[in-house]
C-alpha cells in the first residue's frame, strides 16, 4: 500500500511524517522508521517522496484502482 | 481533554495560499496573527506540490483595457463560477501587484526572464494566465509569514466559530494527533479552508482518496460559517472537472496535446496538433465531453500528446513538475508510459460540492469580524492569493477599531465541541468515518446528483437526515486522527442537507443542476440562492450577483 518505505535505507529523520497533509503516518515516533498507519488515505501527491533525503527510501505504490488508462502505440504501417 | 487557550488579533483558519496570504498581510499591518492548519502549512492544500497558472491582467502585455480582458476571461472556465463582476474587478486591480510580490519573495513568476502566457486561452485571443514555477510556493509563503511574526499551529483542525451576537470572537478546534482542545480568542477570523470536495463519490467508488483536491478539504469553513450564522451561496450548483483517468489530477491546461476520439478525430475545434501556447481548450469549454462520448457510444476520449515536438515535451514536463504532477510522471516513467507514445484517456470527474461563503470585495462575510478567501469564497491561485491578501488587510484594519471580547469558560460552542469529541471517542461498535462517508456519498449521488426532481430530493433529504442522526450518535473515533476525519464527515453531512434544501428550492434547470421536473432555465432566477441559519432554521433567499 502507498507509500512504501525501505527500512534498510530509511534514516528515520521523520521528514515524511512531518509534512504529510493526510497524516497517513499517524502514530509514527521520532527516531523510528515511520509506520504507514492509514495507507488508504494517501492522496498520492508525492510530498513524502520529495522531502526524503535518501533517494529511494520512500516511494509511492500507485494502487490498482488509480492506474492510468492509455492506448498502446499502434505499429505504423 | 486538556484545553489550550490563546489570544490573537487575527486567526487564520487553514494555511493554504489564501490563509497564508491573509496572515502575511495582517501581520504586516501590525496585527498579531495565528494560523491554524489541519496539516502542515508547507505541504497542505491544493498548492501543496505546486501550481503553474496565475491569472492576471498585465497592463504592459494586455494594454490598459482591463474590462475587455475580464470579458475574455469569462469565456474560459472562469465563466462557470457564479460570482459578481465587481469581485473580478477587485481581483484584477490587485492581482498583478501580488504577482510582483511573489516574484520578489522567490516564487519565479517569469520564465526565461519574461512573462510567459500559455494555457487556459483560445487561439488568437488575449491570453489570461501567466505561467509560474509554483513548486515551492507553500514553503516560501510559510517562510514569509514566519518572517513577519505569524505563529503557525500545524495539525490543528478548527471545528466551530465562537460568536457574540453577530460578531465572531474566536474559534474552537482540536489537535489531530493529541487529545487537546484549542480555543483561540480572536478579534477577527479569516476562513481559508478550501473547497468542499468529498460530498459526492470519487471517480473510483469507495476509494475515498482518489480525489484531485486531496482529502482535507471537506468544507469545514462553510459548515462552521453556517453554524455561526453566516450566509452561504449556491450549494446546489455542483461542479465537475476533467483530467486523466483513473489517476485524478487537476491541471488540464498544463497538458500539451489534443483531445481525440478512438479514431484520432479531435473532439474540439481549437487545435489539431499539440500546441504549447494553448493546450486544448475543449477541456475548458466542455468538461463533460468524455462522459458524453461514452454515453453516445463514441468513447473513450484521449488526451493525445503523441505528435508533440521534443522541445515542447521538455516544456510540458517542466511545467508538470511545477503543477504537482511528479507522482504521476514518476509512476509513468517506472511503467514505461510515455506522453510521446501513448494517448492517455481523459475522464469527466464526478460531481463535487459547489457554492461558497458569501464575501464582498473586502473579503468580508455577512458577519462582523469574519472574512473568507480562496476556494471557500471563490478560488484558483490568483483569487486565493489576492483575496487572501485583501482579507488580511481588512481584518487588520477591523481589529484596530474593535475591542477584545473574552470567551467565557463555559461558552456553549466550546462545551458542545468538547462533548462531541468525547462522544466520538467513547462510542463502540458504531460506524467509522469511512463507512459514514460512503453512506453520505451514495445518498448525494443517487438523490441529489446528476438528475434531480422534487421527489428524489425530498427522499434524499429524509434519508440523509436519518443517517446523519445515526452517525452523530454512533460514529466512532479510535484516536485523534480519526476524530478529525469524523468531524469532517459530520460537516459534510450538514452541507449535504443544505444542498438538498437549496436544490429543492431552485425550481429550474441550470448548469449541472438538472431538474427534469423544471426542464427550463428560469431567467428570473439568474441570481444567487443564499442560505443562512436564523434561530436554528435554515432560511433561503435570492440575491443578485
Ligand atoms: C493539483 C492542482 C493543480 C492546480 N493548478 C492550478 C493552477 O495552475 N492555477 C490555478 O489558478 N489554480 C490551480 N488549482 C486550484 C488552486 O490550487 C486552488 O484554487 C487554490 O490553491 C486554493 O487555495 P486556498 O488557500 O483557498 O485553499 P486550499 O489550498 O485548499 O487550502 C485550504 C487549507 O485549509 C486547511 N483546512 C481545511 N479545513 C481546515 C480546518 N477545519 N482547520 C484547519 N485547517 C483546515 C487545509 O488543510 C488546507 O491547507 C489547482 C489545484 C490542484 C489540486
Amino acid at each position: 500500500m502507498p507509500p512504501v518505505i525501505d527500512s534498510e535505507t530509511c534514516i528515520k529523520c521523520s521528514k515524511c511524517v512531518e509534512i504529510c497533509s493526510e497524516d497517513v503516518f499517524y502514530g509514527s515516533k521520532k527516531g523510528e522508521v515511520p509506520t504507514v498507519t492509514y495507507p488508504r488515505e494517501c492522496v498520492h501527491f508525492n510530498g513524502c517522496v520529495s522531502v526524503c533525503p535518501v533517494p529511494g527510501a520512500i516511494r509511492l505504490r500507485i494502487p490498482l484502482p488509480m492506474q492510468l488508462v492509455y492506448r498502446e502505440a499502434e505499429p505504423t504501417s | 481533554m486538556i484545553e489550550e487557550r490563546m489570544e490573537t488579533d487575527v486567526l487564520c483558519i487553514g494555511g493554504g495560499i489564501a490563509g497564508l496570504m491573509a496572515a502575511i498581510r495582517a501581520a504586516e499591518a501590525g496585527a498579531s496573527v495565528v494560523v491554524a492548519e489541519k496539516g502542515n502549512v508547507e505541504y497542505s492544500g491544493c498548492g501543496r506540490m505546486g501550481n503553474d497558472h496565475f491569472e492576471t491582467h498585465i497592463p504592459e502585455v494586455h494594454g490598459p483595457d482591463r474590462e475587455a480582458w475580464i470579458e475574455e476571461l469569462l469565456r474560459t472556465a472562469k465563466g462557470e463560477i457564479l460570482i459578481g463582476k465587481d469581485l473580478l474587478r477587485t481581483q484584477f486591480l490587485r492581482a498583478y501587484d501580488i504577482v510582483k510580490l511573489w516574484d520578489d519573495w522567490g516564487i519565479p513568476m517569469k520564465y526565461k526572464g519574461r512573462w510567459e502566457f500559455s494555457g487556459h486561452s483560445f487561439p488568437g485571443r488575449p491570453m489570461t494566465h501567466v505561467k509560474y514555477e509554483g513548486r515551492f510556493q507553500k514553503k516560501i509563503l510559510a517562510k514569509e509569514a514566519r518572517k513577519r511574526g505569524v505563529t503557525i499551529f500545524n495539525r490543528v483542525m478548527m471545528r466551530d466559530l465562537v460568536c457574540n451576537g453577530s460578531r465572531v470572537i474566536g474559534a474552537v478546534g482540536t489537535h489531530t494527533r493529541e487529545d487537546k482542545l484549542f480555543v483561540f480568542e480572536a478579534k477577527a477570523v479569516v476562513l481559508g479552508t478550501g473547497k468542499c470536495s468529498r460530498l459526492y463519490p470519487p471517480l473510483t467508488p469507495g476509494w475515498l482518496s482518489n480525489d484531485p483536491h486531496g482529502g482535507s478539504q471537506s468544507g469545514d469553513g462553510r459548515a462552521m460559517a453556517y453554524r455561526a450564522g453566516a450566509m452561504l451561496q449556491n450549494l446546489e450548483m455542483p461542479q465537475r472537472h476533467i483530467g486523466p483517468k483513473y489517476f485524478t489530477r487537476f491541471g488540464q491546461a498544463t497538458w500539451v496535446g489534443v483531445v481525440k476520439d478512438r479514431d484520432g478525430r479531435p473532439a474540439g475545434t481549437f487545435v489539431t496538433k499539440p500546441d504549447r501556447r494553448y493546450g486544448d481548450m475543449i477541456c475548458e469549454v466542455n468538461k463533460l465531453a468524455p462522459e458524453q462520448y461514452t454515453n453516445a457510444g463514441k468513447g473513450p476520449l484521449y488526451m493525445d500528446c503523441t505528435d508533440i515536438r521534443d522541445e515542447d515535451h521538455a516544456y510540458m514536463m517542466h511545467w508538470m513538475e511545477n503543477e504537482g504532477y511528479t507522482a504521476m510522471t514518476e509512476y509513468m516513467a517506472a511503467e514505461g508510459i510515455s506522453f510521446k507514445k501513448h494517448p492517455i484517456e481523459f475522464a469527466t470527474y464526478p460531481l463535487r460540492g459547489g457554492g461558497l461563503i458569501v464575501a464582498d470585495e473586502n473579503a468580508k462575510t455577512s458577519m462582523d469580524g469574519l472574512y473568507a478567501a480562496g476556494d471557500e469564497a471563490f478560488g484558483d491561485i490568483s483569487a486565493a492569493a489576492t483575496f487572501g491578501y485583501i482579507s488580511g488587510e481588512n481584518a487588520a484594519a477591523y481589529i484596530r477599531v474593535i475591542g477584545k471580547k473574552n470567551i467565557e469558560k463555559d461558552n456553549p460552542v466550546i462545551t458542545e465541541t468538547r462533548r462531541l469529541i468525547d462522544e466520538l471517542r467513547g462510542h463502540e461498535n458504531g460506524p467509522d468515518w469511512e463507512e459514514t462517508s460512503v453512506a453520505l456519498q451514495q445518498t448525494m449521488s443517487d438523490y441529489g446528483g446528476k438528475i434531480r426532481n422534487a421527489a428524489l430530493l425530498k427522499q434524499g433529504l429524509q434519508h440523509l437526515r436519518r443517517i446523519r442522526s445515526k452517525a452523530r450518535n454512533t460514529l466512532m473515533a479510535k484516536n485523534p486522527h480519526e476524530t478529525t476525519r469524523c468531524l469532517e464527515v459530520l460537516n459534510l453531512m450538514e452541507l449535504g442537507e443544505l444542498t438538498f434544501l437549496m436544490a429543492l428550492n431552485r425550481k429550474e434547470t441550470r448548469g449541472l443542476h438538472n431538474r427534469p421536473d423544471y426542464p427550463f432555465t428560469d431567467p428570473t432566477l439568474n441570481q444567487a440562492q443564499v442560505i443562512r441559519k436564523i434561530e436554528d432554521k435554515a432560511i433561503l433567499d435570492w440575491k443578485p450577483y
